[in-house]
């Protein structure tokens, strides 16, 4: 299986969105890599492919999915494997990433990344559907913590010990988007430090860093600045991630580029201060 | 919630964002539940303003956020692509607008247009192609002469002048009031949708044309299409609109290769 570890990948990335193709393709746009949404380029044809082709010439890509639906009781799609595996032959992505949750049923869609409950058995399905994924695909899945809205009064781990679990079982990496850690933090009442102690942080692949919007359940929007809380986790969490690529994460509400840029000019200045404090907050 | 197997639970977490009225597992917080359902029902709404521009123009914000509304009941999404959601559409709008038929052509249009945009690349024949490749064919051969279009191309009849309705509702368009107006088209016409390059365009034509290039599409030969145009238009008439709508579609760039049907 092919696998780029820490250390080795390029640091520093942003999401491709269409409001950017023409910054993309006309012109240097100052990052190591960008990531795209896998199931935008998983067509026949025209544009889509014809950008995103383009932009690889000189740029190194990251694939993340939103629709595998890794959880699923019922397993994984034969049709959408297949369209993954002809996506990343062609690409030759750093690497594949997804999310640990699930988005369908075998008869209907929701297109949103549904919570798992953190039970034995849905541990069993996951590491079963990751196992399969990876032998399809070749290479090694990179799986990322999810934000959630609610629990089920039947788990039996947290979250951490849910994904820790998967990362173990499956050799699989992981995507640590501080933002969900920050959403789900407040909307679960765990402690960041927690969650961070509990992961096997050597499996960490990349960083997502993103906004979200703020009220008695933080919404995980992704239409907005990365928050001050967000930026905290980062600064604490970055000494203990050494070579690890870093990505802004904006999928509404899109700025001009540089605006983004500057976020990321942002994180770059952050992972590279040295720490004033080793402890992650609570 | 009791517990259960992740095939339980998961059939019924989705009933839940399908149907607001299915009951609530035991342990499961309604509101925040009603969270996941209004995230779900936004997003698809979104996704078909997004494939329906025009059409959500014309029938206003509201009337498309009912009838969406409504698309997502009658049809949920089951596709692992977004781009799917907008799927059957228009037959959903034709119910909703019968007093509109418009509504449904603008639609079929948008939808057409929506997958064309990523249709399978392929370069077409133009006429020095053509003719090199045609230049050995027997009789025979022309009346079993196949023409293959580009992927993505269609055809469809149409009783209005969706064309001119077209420019009026693009997103930068100035002028809500210069849409007034009747699109009734006085004779049946059709449309024609392919891509030029990365772009997906599309023609107005006859009906006549329309037909016959349905037939094309759906596995007909040249000589089949043909007999019907005769039938259609009578065989003076036929021979010459038969070889003007060729030389259309080559100078068009709709046709990627031709062969003779065994």
């Amino acid at each position: 299986m092919n696998e780029k570890g820490p250390g080795t990948a390029p640091r520093y990335g942003l999401g491709l969105r269409r409001a950017h193709y023409d910054d993309f393709l006309t012109g240097r746009v100052p990052v190591d890599f960008v990531e795209v949404i896998s199931e935008n380029f998983m067509v026949d044809g025209g544009n889509p492919r014809h950008v995103l082709e383009t932009v690889r010439r000189d740029t190194d890509v990251a694939l993340h999915g939103v629709s595998m639906s890794i959880g699923s009781a019922d397993g994984l799609h034969g049709n959408y494997l297949q369209r993954l595996r002809d996506l990343a032959d062609r690409i030759e992505p750093l690497w594949v990433s997804d999310h640990v949750c699930w988005t369908r049923t075998s008869a209907h869609n929701s297109h949103d990344l549904l919570p798992l409950p953190y039970t034995r058995e849905a541990l069993q399905v996951v590491c079963d559907n990751v196992h399969r994924a990876q032998d399809y695909l070749g290479r090694p899945l990179v799986l990322e913590n999810p934000s959630s809205y609610l629990a089920f009064p039947g788990d039996e781990m947290s979250e951490w010990e849910f994904i820790a679990a998967i990362a173990s079982r499956t050799g699989c990496g992981l995507l640590l988007d501080l933002n969900n850690i920050v959403v789900s933090a407040h909307n679960h009442g765990f402690a960041p430090a927690d969650y961070i102690a509990g992961l096997p942080l050597q499996r960490v692949r990349q960083v997502h860093l993103a906004g979200h919007t703020d009220g008695a359940i933080k919404i995980d929007t992704h239409d907005q600045p990365v928050s001050a809380d967000t930026w905290a986790l980062y600064e604490q969490v970055m000494p203990m991630l050494p070579g690890v690529a870093v990505m802004i994460e904006r999928d509404d509400n899109i700025p001009p580029l540089p605006e983004l840029l500057h976020e990321l000019e942002q994180a770059r200045a952050l992972a590279t201060r040295p720490a004033r404090c080793s402890r992650v907050p609570a | 919630m009791a517990p259960t197997s992740l095939a339980g639970t998961q059939a019924a977490f989705m009933a839940l964002l399908l149907k607001e009225d299915s009951p609530l597992p035991e342990g499961l917080d309604a509101e925040r539940v009603a969270i996941y359902r209004n995230a779900y029902r936004a997003r698809l709404v979104d996704a078909l303003r997004e494939t329906y521009p025009r059409t959500a123009r014309w029938v206003g914000d509201e009337a498309f956020r009912r009838a969406a509304a409504h698309h997502l009941i009658a049809s949920p999404p089951n596709s692992w692509t977004l781009d799917e959601a907008g799927r059957g559409f228009a037959d959903t709008l034709a119910a909703l607008f019968r007093k509109d038929p418009e509504v449904t052509e603008l639609a079929w249009l948008e939808w057409a247009m929506h997958e064309c945009f990523v249709s399978a690349d392929a370069t077409p024949l133009d006429a020095a192609g053509f003719a090199a490749a045609t230049a050995q064919y027997s009789e025979s051969d022309w009346a079993r002469l196949r023409l293959h279009f580009l992927p993505g191309t269609q055809c469809t009849a149409l009783e209005h002048r969706i064309h001119a309705l077209w420019p009026l509702l693009a997103e930068d368009s100035p002028d809500e009031a210069a849409r007034d107006g009747d699109y009734r088209s006085e004779q049946p016409i059709a449309c024609i949708v392919w891509r030029q390059a990365l772009k997906p365009v599309f023609l107005p034509v006859s009906a006549a044309e329309g037909n016959t290039l349905s037939l094309l599409l759906t596995g007909a030969s040249y000589g089949e299409a043909c007999a019907a145009l005769v039938h259609r238009l009578g065989e003076d008439a036929a021979v010459a609109e038969a070889g003007t709508m060729l030389g259309r579609w080559l100078h068009e760039g709709m046709i990627r290769a031709v062969d003779v049907a065994p």
